[in-house]
């Protein structure tokens, strides 16, 4: 399937108005194709809520547009909101009502439910359909919250960091679910700020910092457009050290007593580096030396200098060289 | 529908916390011990009495528990989760007066019999005190809306709902104003209620011991003014909770 079941354009959303307004989203283009799963990978306050509310139909965009099946989640919100499944980050339960009765509170706004029954054994619930929702675990909460999400049989999930607050068996199997949901045919996006989580499911993702994207991608190519980083203690003889720059076509930084170089050829440059050091008689402590992997791309998203109004261009990851100038 | 099933969960959960049902269904018929225990005969003590009841059951059942249900629901992210779904806001805020409005109609039932029982007559327009019934349970579920929009807790609403509670009741106290201030006590939801319930039931004008008496024709073009007073706090409410509605809570 190549078509796309969510797109936007220039997607901005500002909260609040006058002195207090903040631009939480500010000009988001993503195509998301149908039956994969894409995640929005961000620190807190990237903006992925923002982002993800505005595609939900649950708020207004200030500029820009959102289709969901083609269709404007807000001016066709019963036809959107009939075929799509909402997991909000944080929701809340009527304490007094038990597991399958707030199922059944649920099914009744749902046109076309799934069988209580169904939704209980497909979350794990069932031996607990009784139980009262305050005497719920985080995690039990959590999937009663996500059999409610499943309920309609959605052909769009859109998912605010599922796991979060989940313990690891518990994420597994969100993980597999959410997986099943993609095989099945299902489009998938969800946020989240873990990197595990965003590798292990993702088919693509696009990184948010500072309400952008500022990569996007399959994981494969997010890391490959991404240096790979060799690091050693910074020997005390400063004198020797100045020449690396020089010896290298890495970019050398340094910080907390440590040498940083971010290079393209790892192979290459490692060797280089090594040569370098027999030849000035420098010790190398400490030395690692590693290929990019997604943690790292996302830690040097994460340095990018906040200030900078205009970071690297959305949705195409930025050349190797603008990388490497702003990880300090 | 989806309104009324969603409805059905809200009374299940109401019938399961004590405090509120005996708020909801005890304290309205409270006063019509008073009926049974009155002096037979005095319509305008009757009537007074159960427009009290009637008020009683407008404003818990239907008022406060509304409010507080929408304030608690709110707070507990449980209105934010819903409006996720394909329910839209106003069939949420419908299923959730729904409950209280149903016990409403049902204390004017009992009131029916409770005061058959004590001698006084069957309504003489039991069609028209229904409706009237259904328009007050309206308006007062439009105040508890417009309550819970600058209601920020489910405590709060106790200090929040006072401004309603006096502006209703005061309607009941309209023989004690002089009589150039009656036109404008009319306007009061409560005035209107008590009005309505003397003309449709009892075939009587407001004015307490007025020798006036209506036939079940007249009764229809005497109650207009009393169901437009409720019409128009209506929609008022229902304008005002719109501009102002809060569905998150303000952290």
């Amino acid at each position: 399937m190549s078509e796309n079941t969510i797109t936007a354009r220039g997607l901005r959303r500002v909260h609040g108005s006058g002195s207090h307004a903040f631009e939480a989203v500010r000009g988001i283009d993503l195509d998301i194709a149908s039956g994969t799963i894409h995640a929005l990978l961000g620190v807190n306050g990237a903006g992925k809520t923002s982002t993800l509310e505005v595609i939900e139909g649950l708020a207004r965009p200030s500029a820009g547009e959102v289709r969901v099946i083609g269709m404007d989640p807000i001016a066709n919100r019963a036809a959107v909101r009939r075929r799509t499944g909402v997991l909000l980050q944080r929701s809340g339960f009527v304490a007094d009502l038990t597991v399958t009765e707030t199922l059944q509170m649920w099914a009744a706004t749902v046109t076309d439910a799934r069988p209580v029954g169904e939704c209980l054994t497909m979350l794990d619930l069932a031996d607990r359909a009784g139980t009262a929702m305050r005497a719920l675990s985080g995690g039990e909460q959590r999937r009663v919250d996500l059999a409610c999400t499943l309920m309609g049989r959605p052909d769009v999930v859109m998912l605010d960091e599922p796991t979060t607050g989940l313990d690891p068996e518990s994420r597994r199997q969100v993980w597999r679910l959410i997986r099943a949901l993609r095989d099945g045919g299902a489009t998938v996006l969800l946020t989240t700020h873990y990197l595990d989580e965003a590798e292990a499911l993702a088919d693509d993702l696009s990184i948010m910092r500072a309400g952008k994207i500022v990569r996007s991608g399959t994981p494969a190519q997010i890391v490959a457009d991404h240096p790979s980083e060799i690091s050693f203690a910074t020997p005390p003889d400063t004198r020797l050290t100045a020449t690396l720059p020089h010896s290298t076509n890495g970019d050398v930084t340094r910080e907390g007593g440590r040498t940083i170089v971010h290079v393209d050829d790892l192979q290459a440059e490692l060797a280089t580096l090594l040569r370098w050091a027999e030849t000035y008689d420098v010790r190398l402590d400490r030395l690692v030396a590693r290929t990019a992997s997604l943690e790292s791309v996302f830690l040097a998203v994460a340095d990018e200098d906040i200030a900078d109004p205009d970071i690297a261009p959305t949705q195409h990851a930025a050349p190797p060289h603008e990388l490497e100038g702003s990880v300090r | 529908m989806r309104t009324t099933e969603l409805a059905r969960t809200n009374t299940t959960l109401l019938m399961r916390n004590k405090l509120t049902m005996s708020y909801a269904l005890v304290v309205p018929l409270l006063p019509l011990g008073l009926l049974l225990l009155g002096e037979r005969g005095d319509i305008d003590a009757a009537s007074g009495t159960i427009a009290t009841t009637f008020l009683m059951a407008l404003m818990f059942p239907v008022y406060y528990n509304l409010l507080s249900m929408f304030v608690s629901r709110r707070d507990e992210l449980v209105l934010k989760r819903l409006r996720t779904g394909e329910i839209r806001d106003w069939e949420l805020a419908l299923s959730m007066a729904l409950p209280g409005v149903v016990i409403t109609v049902a204390v004017s039932i009992l009131t029916v019999v409770v005061a058959m029982a004590s001698g006084l007559p069957f309504p003489l327009n039991p069609v028209l005190m229904l409706l009237g019934v259904l328009m007050a349970a309206a308006a007062f579920s439009a105040f508890a809306l417009w309550t819970a929009s600058w209601t920020r807790t489910a405590e709060a609403a106790q200090l929040t709902s006072m401004p309603i509670v006096v502006v209703a009741s005061l309607g009941l106290l309209r023989g004690a104003f002089p009589e150039s201030a009656q036109p404008w006590v009319d306007l009061l939801p409560g005035a209107a209620i008590s009005n309505l319930l003397r003309i449709t039931w009892f075939g009587r004008a407001p004015e307490l011991g007025s020798a006036q008496r209506f036939d079940f024709w007249a009764t229809w073009g005497e109650a207009l003014p009393s169901l437009a007073v409720l019409a128009a706090w209506t929609v008022v409410a229902i304008w005002v909770a719109r501009r102002s509605m809060q569905w998150e809570p303000r952290f």
